[in-house]
């Protein structure tokens, strides 16, 4: 039986070629290491092919080839936290055709960043925003189309069932106490977090809520079965009332650290499930390598606690790659103004950081400068580790036969520290470059 | 003007010994980089390369990649066909032959799989298989070159002791010190290794227009001389290759450990020699581009006299008869003394039956017969 022969086919490569290239002489990240290895792309179905069964059962040699002279070849980055980018912030009430171009722009051009799936997020807003805006963020990858740039497995909606107490830059006036799943419903648009067919996801694919408010650990049940996942984060909660929601179902911590309480001796609040003392599977951790959210060190405590669970996010606003000033932002019913002075965001007026501007390889590269991690142990950070995170293994951030071909080539310079640093030379999305620095 | 004078072939074995096993298998590579290219394969007229898997030629695969790799070798119009594959194990199993091959060598280099020939020991009627591959090999004009390394029980392929000199491809049962040597690529159980691999036959070799083996390393060098010192014995398959008329063994010093010095220097001379009169040991032209394509018309001289050594006949069918091969071009510096028979002088109405040079053992036979 042919193996890689496409199922349904989308496009037909011209000049009767089979759209399948081959990459030669590259590194490519396989688990805890860079590896030595061939890898095959399949333009036509989008995934990686098992180059051996294509060779001696369909009688296939690629069309291309590319030699990458030594570089390294890991899956795209995956973003679990992006608020917004290249001037477009998703949580923005527009007329759906507007919001829809808009959202095509940040898709292609996001891609160049080196993210080819991530998780548009919505703060904390009005129930009204969150029901035109969630429609457009919903999964978006399912025609396979590279020229679309990064595709979206689904939106994060941060907030808002927060704690008025750790709300961040969140307007307190729109937060929310869950005391029953209506209650999500009202807020979110019941279509947005329940699958339309019972096949396709709903648009949501993950809700950051604290645990401790109204009912809210009751409910993690029912978004875990609707296939919504849970995170724990703006919240109070103790470390029995965070243990509690991970016993409930909840598999991620937003922002590890930020918008919690921090580490204490006698009550290690959410951070102690990391610390493996119920017997319990440990969540995920999202991560802000930027800087300012964190300090080096505490990334490297974090990253040793479960080095399986940490993931890199950006929490990025939409202010990625604009110049220094002050911006409107629509933040739940009123409208602030963000200070962005390099790379650092602060809620006009105050001194309260508001998301950041970086980008997720930039990220990897602290991670790496900071705390010495080997190049797979950062890029897992960003790949497979958010994959697994998602339920996307197999599909998404790893190199595996039968993958989609999302990958990204990176140049690694070394820097005067000994330190790796990477920088990104292309992009290819669904097995067809669409980046190229 | 220079003269241009035919250069000197001298069948015999080739034994080139080299220091190391890296220059051993450069010498190999180089050696089938240099036939391929001087053949000027084209898809009409192709290569037709016989490949082996094991630890010996893995040097010889590298270094081919890295010569197509830095592009001084195609093999877009090269042939191959491997010489075994186990049964019952999945084409895609990590220790199948398939694997070996696609990790080491096809992958890397421009084979176009349509070219490429491997034994499937998961056929639903082995026996077929086995025949249908042969009768490939026939199809695809015979092979050109077989490369080949051996075990250390000196045998090729899966042609392990006892196996038959006029075998063929087959379904062979492995023996139990194959499969305990193998077991160590199966997790040390020995229960998961296969018991049974489909193989190409002594035979099939040999009928191969020009045969390279690759030994490496002192746990082959018992096996090298059997091969090389003793007589030919089914108990040492590779011993056959004496009644090659190209065969060519390469090896590292290691491997000559349980030779005599003399054959050591005597091979070593040969080459030396060769080589300061000008010439490797080269084959006869007509085996290094290969049989002409039948289209082309061409004079056929004097075939009867000195027969063409393009396709060798079965030398052990041969070898049951008592007369010994005649039909090849022996060159000797000072001509051997040839006995003077009355025969000749006398003349004789049927000579094709009085061609043998020692009419007493016919007459001895033909007196067994007739008793």
């Amino acid at each position: 039986m042919p193996h890689s022969l496409p199922s349904s086919p989308k496009s037909v490569p011209k000049n009767g070629q089979n759209g399948i290239t081959k990459f030669t002489n590259c590194r490519i990240l396989r688990g805890n290491s860079l590896v030595n290895e061939d890898l095959w792309v399949d333009s036509v179905t989008g995934k990686i092919i098992p180059s051996q069964a294509a060779f001696y059962d369909d009688l296939i040699l690629p069309d291309n080839v590319v030699n990458l002279g030594g570089r390294i070849l890991s899956p795209g980055l995956i973003e679990c936290q992006l608020n917004g980018a290249f001037g477009f912030n998703f949580s923005t009430l527009l007329e759906p055709a507007v919001y829809a171009k808009k959202i095509r722009e940040v898709n292609r051009l996001l891609v160049t960043t080196g993210v080819t799936s991530y998780m548009p997020t919505i703060t904390s807003q009005r129930s009204e925003i969150y029901k035109s805006a969630l429609p457009h963020l919903g999964p978006s990858g399912g025609y396979q189309v590279a020229e679309d740039g990064a595709e979206s497995v689904g939106a994060h909606v941060e907030g808002p069932f927060l704690n008025p107490t750790k709300n961040g830059i969140h307007n307190v006036n729109v937060l929310l106490q869950a005391e029953s799943f209506e209650d999500l419903e009202v807020c979110y648009g019941a279509s947005n977090i329940r699958s339309e067919d019972g096949y396709r996801p709903p648009a949501v694919k993950m809700i950051t809520a604290a645990p401790e408010l109204g009912q809210m650990t009751a409910l993690i049940p029912e978004l875990a079965r609707r296939g919504i996942i849970y995170s724990i984060g703006h919240s109070e909660a103790t470390y029995e009332e965070a243990s509690a929601a991970v016993g409930a179902g909840a598999t991620m911590i937003t922002h590890l650290f930020n918008a919690m309480r921090p580490l204490h001796h006698r009550n290690p609040g959410i951070f102690g499930v990391l610390g493996i003392a119920e017997s319990q599977p440990r969540p995920w951790f999202g991560i802000i390598a930027d800087g300012e959210h964190l300090h080096p060190t505490t990334i490297k405590i974090a990253f040793n606690a479960h080095p399986d669970g940490f993931i890199l996010v950006t929490d990025a606003m939409h202010l990625v790659g604009l110049p220094d000033g002050t911006y409107a932002w629509t933040n739940g019913d009123c409208t602030s103004g963000i200070v962005k002075k390099g790379p650092k965001l602060v809620l006009e007026g105050s001194d309260r950081i508001a998301g950041s501007s970086i980008t997720l390889i930039e990220c990897v590269n602290n991670f790496l400068n900071w705390t010495g991690a080997s190049v797979p142990q950062a890029l897992n950070a960003t790949t497979s580790t958010p994959a697994a995170m998602l339920g996307l293994q197999g599909t998404k951030g790893c190199l595996e036969e039968g993958a989609d071909a999302d990958l990204v080539v990176f140049s690694e310079n070394v820097n005067s520290n000994g330190r790796s640093e990477l920088v990104i030379d292309e992009v290819w999305k669904f097995g067809t470059k669409v980046f190229s620095r | 003007m220079p003269l241009i004078i035919a250069r000197p072939y001298v069948p015999n074995m080739r034994l080139i010994i080299r220091d190391d096993a890296e220059t051993a298998s450069s010498y190999v590579a180089n050696y089938i980089i240099d036939r391929i290219r001087h053949f000027n394969p084209t898809p009409s007229h192709p290569f037709v390369l016989g490949l082996p898997t094991g630890s010996s030629p893995l040097g010889v695969y590298r270094i081919l990649v890295e010569k197509y790799k830095a592009g001084l070798i195609s093999f877009e119009n090269v042939v191959t066909f491997n010489m075994d594959e186990y049964v019952g194990i999945p084409r895609d199993h990590p220790e199948s032959y398939h694997s070996f091959m696609w990790k080491h060598f096809f992958s890397h280099v421009n084979v176009n799989p349509n070219n490429v020939h491997i034994l499937n020991g998961n056929a639903p009627n082995l026996e077929a298989e086995c025949v249908e591959y042969e009768s490939k090999i026939k199809r695809a004009g015979g092979i050109d070159l077989f490369l080949g390394g051996i075990g250390e029980d000196g045998h090729i392929a899966f042609n392990e002791p006892g196996s038959s000199l006029a075998s063929r491809t087959r379904v062979k049962t492995l023996a139990y010190d194959t499969i305990l040597a193998n077991s160590r690529f199966f997790g040390n159980n020995v229960d998961k290794v296969p018991k049974m691999a489909l193989t190409v036959g002594v035979q099939t070799v040999l009928e191969a227009r020009e045969v390279v083996i690759i030994i490496l390393g002192a746990r082959k060098s018992l096996a090298l001389q059997k091969c090389i010192e003793q007589g030919v014995n089914h108990m040492w398959t590779l011993s056959s290759l004496q009644l090659h008329p190209h065969p060519m063994i390469v090896c590292d010093e290691d491997a000559t450990l349980e030779l005599q010095v003399k054959t050591v220097k005597y091979f070593k001379s040969i080459e030396k020699v060769a080589r300061e009169q000008g010439f490797e040991q080269i084959l006869p032209s007509s085996i290094r581009t290969g049989p002409v394509p039948a289209s082309i018309p061409r004079t056929v001289i004097d075939e009867v006299q000195s027969p063409t050594i393009l396709a060798p006949q079965p030398m052990t069918s041969r070898l049951l008869r008592a007369t010994p091969a005649t039909e090849y071009p022996v060159r000797s510096v000072s001509p051997d003394l040839v006995p003077d028979r009355m025969a000749d002088r006398v003349g004789v109405p049927d000579l094709a039956r009085r061609l043998t040079p020692q009419p007493e053992q016919q007459h001895q036979r033909l007196a067994r017969v007739g008793a």
